[in-house]
């Protein structure tokens, strides 16, 4: 009897905090968008107290979930079965936004594939992969389970972690639907990596700077 | 680590990021806005003249703005003597003045705010922080003012 008046309450618990942490690592990246990088323009590295905590809770997360690395996707045995899932969504994507810019303001400028920046984009790329689908694409699965719902809350957080600028905000939002759908069928983030990797360095080729104002978020956006 | 384990985490992270941004929003405001200022202004016959000093640093010559109904009038650094300053003990010295001449306003009421230029940020930000009270004044057709100020002022 005890334990059966136990079970309800077990089921809504796990998806009271399954949504608890997700909030808590959107309150961490805009705590890391719109107070860090805005205050402290001139020690930008501090950005790695919010990122750090964020990145610990996850950790801490996925052990009393007991979840691998290997279950989160860091693996290869199904590396190109998820990059054949991405691959025409981001040959798409990677053609839209060439022949936007292209109308826009003319051929894609390659010298801004000089940048150093540049180099460090793969890494980026797994690192937001990681928190936006091996954490919150997992823990929206544990609230909404698997399909639209918890797919469309991993867009919508994709995007508002994008704002306030708007192409980002959209073309983020868009971009989260497909990552999230392919890693609820292939759960790959080496392959969804190269793939938000390709998409990003062809916005930031074909794309007017004004357009996509330096791919700036937060209140940086407006300085 | 247990799940019961996660939501006390979950509650010291909440508690940890708000004690953050607490701490920041209230550094970066007495960064830009040090309740340091004091000063004070009124209208002679023909000028605003009054004195500031920074307490956090008494012998800076605080930078000091006029503006006149609304608008920019000039801009001078506090650095007239003021004998009264020291003497009321503001600052040990008594070069913290200023006097501002007004350009022409028309006949009629005016009001003059005086603010105090802070730079923070390695001069990124400049903020201004009104001194004293709004100055009210009268002009007339000659060019004299009259402060409007209530005797106990």
């Amino acid at each position: 009897m005890l334990q059966n008046q136990e079970q309800p309450i077990e089921a809504i618990s796990a998806k009271a905090l399954a949504l608890a942490e997700i909030l808590s690592i959107i309150v961490s990246c805009l705590i890391a968008e719109w107070v860090f990088l805005s205050f402290f323009s001139l020690h930008r590295w501090l950005v790695i107290i919010p990122l750090t905590v964020a990145l610990l809770f996850m950790v801490l997360s996925h052990l009393a979930y007991n979840e691998s690395a290997y279950a989160l996707g860091f693996r290869f045995d199904n590396f190109w079965s998820a990059l054949r899932l991405l691959f025409w969504p981001t040959i798409l994507a990677v053609v839209v936004i060439l022949i936007i810019g292209w109308l826009l303001v003319g051929p894609p400028a390659v010298s801004r594939l000089l940048r150093p920046r540049l180099l460090l984009l793969p890494a980026w790329a797994l690192l937001q992969q990681y928190a936006l689908q091996g954490f919150l694409n997992r823990r929206a699965q544990v609230a909404f389970g698997k399909g639209a719902a918890s797919i469309f809350v991993v867009g919508a957080v994709f995007a508002v972690l994008h704002l306030p600028n708007p192409v980002l905000t959209i073309l983020t939002f868009i971009g989260g639907l497909i990552w999230a759908a392919v890693y609820q069928r292939e759960a790959n983030l080496l392959a969804l990596a190269a793939s938000h990797t390709v998409a990003s360095i062809s916005l930031v080729l074909a794309l007017p700077l004004n357009v996509i104002n330096g791919l700036r978020v937060g209140f940086k956006y407006f300085g | 680590m247990t799940k019961s384990k996660l939501i006390n985490v979950l509650i010291g992270k909440s508690i940890l990021e708000t004690m953050l941004v607490a701490t920041i929003a209230v550094g970066f405001y007495i960064n830009a806005f040090p309740p340091f200022f004091h000063g004070w202004g009124e209208a002679t016959s023909n000028a605003i003249v009054g004195w500031a000093v920074n307490n956090n640093n008494p012998v800076e010559r605080v930078s000091v703005q006029l503006f006149v109904d609304g608008n920019f009038v000039a801009t001078q650094s506090a650095s007239l003597s003021r004998p009264d300053v020291s003497t009321a003990g503001w600052a040990q010295d008594e070069w913290h003045g200023y006097s501002f001449a007004l350009p022409a306003l028309g006949a009629g009421l005016h009001e003059a705010r005086i603010y105090a230029v802070h730079a923070s940020g390695n001069g990124t930000r400049r903020t201004l922080q009104q001194l004293g009270d709004p100055i009210r004044f009268a002009m007339d057709a000659t060019g004299t003012m009259t402060d409007l100020a209530k005797p106990y002022r």
